[in-house]
């Protein structure tokens, strides 16, 4: 009677390492690569969203997303607020940092309160400052008028440009505390005796900013500006709240259209389609922020 | 209606409709499905889009004197909202998570999910509630291709009527209240001034904007659609109530590039507007919101582009209906009968008085109805939206002679015609591009 030898010690370590990381891979799997998966099969369909009854039609929504004038209207519109409220965060950003990194009265209170926005529902901070931009009983609007710097009332989200000029705004209201906390970590960090060196050598504050605290901030700034591009990117709730994308499809991002087509248009097919095209460019920034982040850990 | 239980004389009367009903129920309760607890405690999910807190009250008290008759049955109101409703129906739809009975939602909405298999037939309600006390024809908004009916309206509602207040027209030297688009321009501009502006249309991108404009193509003689759907958008009717809209623009507040119902409402009754256009829960809200224009403001029909074209109103048909995927469908559809009960059905009419009409004749002609103070106040105005509601069309139902448009739904919620509206007004673009434009949007969502 034949047997077979005892697995080395190597293939045993090697089944329990399967085993081991088995959970992971069946998590990854349940909630990465199955809605993946599923949102490319769906783009093949045409689907009727509250059914899901669908037929086949191949390439056709991908046809139709690259001939849409919508499709590159809300790209346009996406890659606007992205870029506009990403420079507002990190200038509102960097600048509050550093300010809250000086020896100021109260710098724990105001360390607590500048992250307020940030951890504010957004539903709750979008009906403020719908109230803030009411063109009726609205305090900017009233400010203004009793400042007389404007002779009627201003129209903050209901005509171009003040639409997208709003929303980007509050967007950067929102969510600059996350650029502070990133950098005020950094700044909390930087040896002093940097500092010192440069002043006794006759560097004056600007100087000491350029040449110190920037480069000191680089790397950090680096990964904060990936992270908040990708974030932004896909920035659904606040921009529909406020605007629902209008006027006309004005400040319609790519979020909105997918919303539009999977939920009001019932194509589900189609909105995956979209939803397909903006993963692929949030891929570009993934493998950025990715090789990024080695080249950190590498340096 | 005063013994609901006890009238004979039809094939089916509402007492055996209610025994069917019962014994269904039963049965369901038996088998044991979705929506009964571990108990035997059946949960009813009721959705709807009329949500003010007076009207919760009321609901509450319906639902109280419903569980009370029902022992082992509990009903869970939960609100909607009117511009969200298509995407939370959508998502319970596709999820099969539906609720048990949708309330006040438009009628049109109602046909294009039954079109697709996704309501219950809702004959057997009507016939529990007893057809012949609705208004004539109150149901035929709701009568699909197949013949059966889809739901039936929990009231009336006339939507786009006009709103103005006399002391500004007394100010402003008008003697009568504007039938034209012309004598409501002129008015409009009389009255603007002191920071009260002429009206408050809505140019928002939403559903506000284009149920209302639809309303003005048909009140230039227009139509969206012929009685057999085709799509007749590009027409003079059309363009004329664009140049109309356009140049109503100054008159409105600046804000009005995004209104929607609620700000439109609020405007009014504020007093930041000289004229609305809303429902009957003006009447309420100024009650308690402004009253010293409350002696001030009364209603009239929209007014048209020429006296010789006929009146038309909005009116939503806010419905009853239950999803075909719910659990428990006999409970629901005891529940959804009951719902019209005077007992509960007064009260709840009276929670938004004007506002939600009665459907049913013999509620309308009930002293009961009549022994409300806002009611009773203003007698003219709601008889009259009580008769132009009656009258009243959709983009589902646009005339009798139009066939039910199971993609007004669509229509409505892609915002096609509210985006034509601001292309024209907003971006002043070419009205006939505009147009063409939206020609094609529709075309694609009748195709889909």
């Amino acid at each position: 009677m034949h047997s077979d030898p005892p697995p080395s010690l190597e293939k045993r370590y090697a089944r329990i390492g399967v085993v081991l990381i088995a959970p992971t891979v069946l998590v990854f799997c349940a909630v990465i690569l199955y809605p993946l998966i599923s949102a490319i099969y769906l783009s093949l369909f045409s689907i009727y969203t509250p059914t899901l009854a669908g037929e086949w039609v191949g390439v056709d929504n991908y046809t139709a997303l690259l001939a849409s004038g919508d499709f590159w209207n809300a790209a346009l519109n996406t890659l606007i607020w992205t870029v506009g409220t990403l420079m507002l965060q990190l200038v509102f950003g960097v600048a509050m940092a550093l300010l809250l990194n000086q020896s100021i009265v109260f710098q724990s209170l105001a360390r607590s309160l500048v992250l307020f926005p940030y951890f504010l529902s957004t539903v709750v901070a979008v009906l403020v400052w719908r109230w803030l931009f009411n063109d009726l009983y609205g305090i900017l609007n009233h400010v203004l008028l009793i400042a007389g710097l404007i002779d009627a009332p201003v129209n903050w989200l209901g005509q171009m440009p003040n639409a997208m000029i709003s929303i980007i705004l509050v967007g950067a209201w929102k969510y600059f505390p996350f650029v502070v906390i990133v950098v005020l970590a950094r700044l909390q960090s930087i040896p002093e005796q940097l500092y010192e060196a440069a002043t006794i050598d006759g560097a004056g504050p600007f100087q000491r900013f350029t040449d110190i605290t920037l480069p000191q901030l680089r790397d950090v700034l680096v990964v904060v500006v990936l992270l908040r591009a990708i974030w932004d990117f896909k920035e659904f709730d606040l921009i529909y709240l406020m605007t629902g994308g209008g006027p006309v499809r004005a400040t319609q991002t790519l979020s909105l259209l997918v919303y539009e087509e999977a939920f009001r248009l019932n194509r589900m097919g189609m909105a995956s389609t979209y939803a397909v095209a903006m993963m692929l460019v949030l891929l570009g920034f993934t493998l950025v922020y990715l090789r990024q982040t080695n080249r950190l850990e590498e340096g | 209606m005063t013994d609901w239980l006890s009238i004979e004389g039809r094939s089916i009367t509402r007492r055996d409709a209610l025994k069917h009903l019962a014994a269904a129920g039963l049965a369901t309760a038996v088998g044991g499905c979705g929506g009964t607890d571990e108990d035997g405690t059946i949960t009813l999910r009721w959705w709807s889009t009329q949500g003010a807190p007076a009207q919760r009250a009321a609901y509450r008290a319906q639902i109280d004197l419903f569980e009370a008759a029902h022992p082992g049955v509990r009903v869970v109101f939960e609100a909607m909202s009117d511009e969200g409703y298509a995407t939370q129906l959508a998502a319970a739809f596709a999820s099969g998570e539906v609720p048990h009975l949708i309330t006040h939602m438009p009628s049109f909405a109602v046909q294009g999910y039954y079109a697709h298999g996704l309501i219950e037939p809702f004959d057997d309600v009507i016939e529990a509630i007893g057809a012949d006390e609705f208004y004539p024809g109150a149901n035929d908004v709701y009568r699909a291709a197949d013949g059966r009916y889809v739901g039936t309206s929990i009231g009336n509602t006339a939507a786009d009527m006009l709103w103005i207040r006399r002391d500004l027209m007394e100010r402003a030297e008008i003697e009568a209240i504007p039938e034209t688009w012309d004598e409501l321009r002129a008015a409009c501009r009389a009255m603007q001034g002191g920071g009260i502006y002429g009206a408050p249309l809505p140019y928002g991108l939403n559903s506000a904007n284009s149920l209302t404009f639809i309303g003005f193509i048909h009140r230039a003689g227009g139509s969206v659609f012929t009685p057999d759907l085709e799509i007749a958008l590009d027409q003079q009717a059309t363009y004329d109530a664009l140049e109309f809209y356009r140049s109503m623009l100054e008159l409105c507040p600046p804000g009005a590039t995004g209104y929607s119902w609620g700000e439109m409402l609020t405007s009014f009754v504020s007093g930041a507007t000289a004229t609305g256009l809303y429902a009957g829960r003006v009447l309420a809200n100024v009650a308690a919101q402004n009253p010293q224009i409350a002696d001030s403001i009364t209603c009239a029909l929209y007014p048209r582009m020429s006296r010789d074209i006929p009146a038309w109103t909005y009116n939503d048909f806010p419905c009853v209906c239950i999803p075909s995927a719910a659990s428990n469908k006999a409970e629901a559809k005891l529940f959804a009968a009951s719902l019209f009960d005077p007992a509960g059905y007064i009260p709840q009419l009276h929670a938004a008085p004007g506002h939600v009409l009665p459907v049913l004749e013999t509620v309308a002609e009930n002293p009961a109805y009549r022994d409300n103070e806002i009611i009773d106040r203003y007698p003219q105005e709601i008889d009259l939206m009580a008769s132009a509601a009656a009258q009243g069309y959709n983009l589902g139902f646009e005339t009798t002679a139009h066939q039910p448009n199971t993609k007004a739904g669509e229509i409505i919620a892609s915002n096609a015609i509210a985006e034509m509206v601001q292309r024209v007004v907003l971006n002043d673009e070419n009205p006939q591009a505009a147009v063409g434009n939206t020609v094609t949007r529709l075309e694609e969502i009748m195709r889909s």
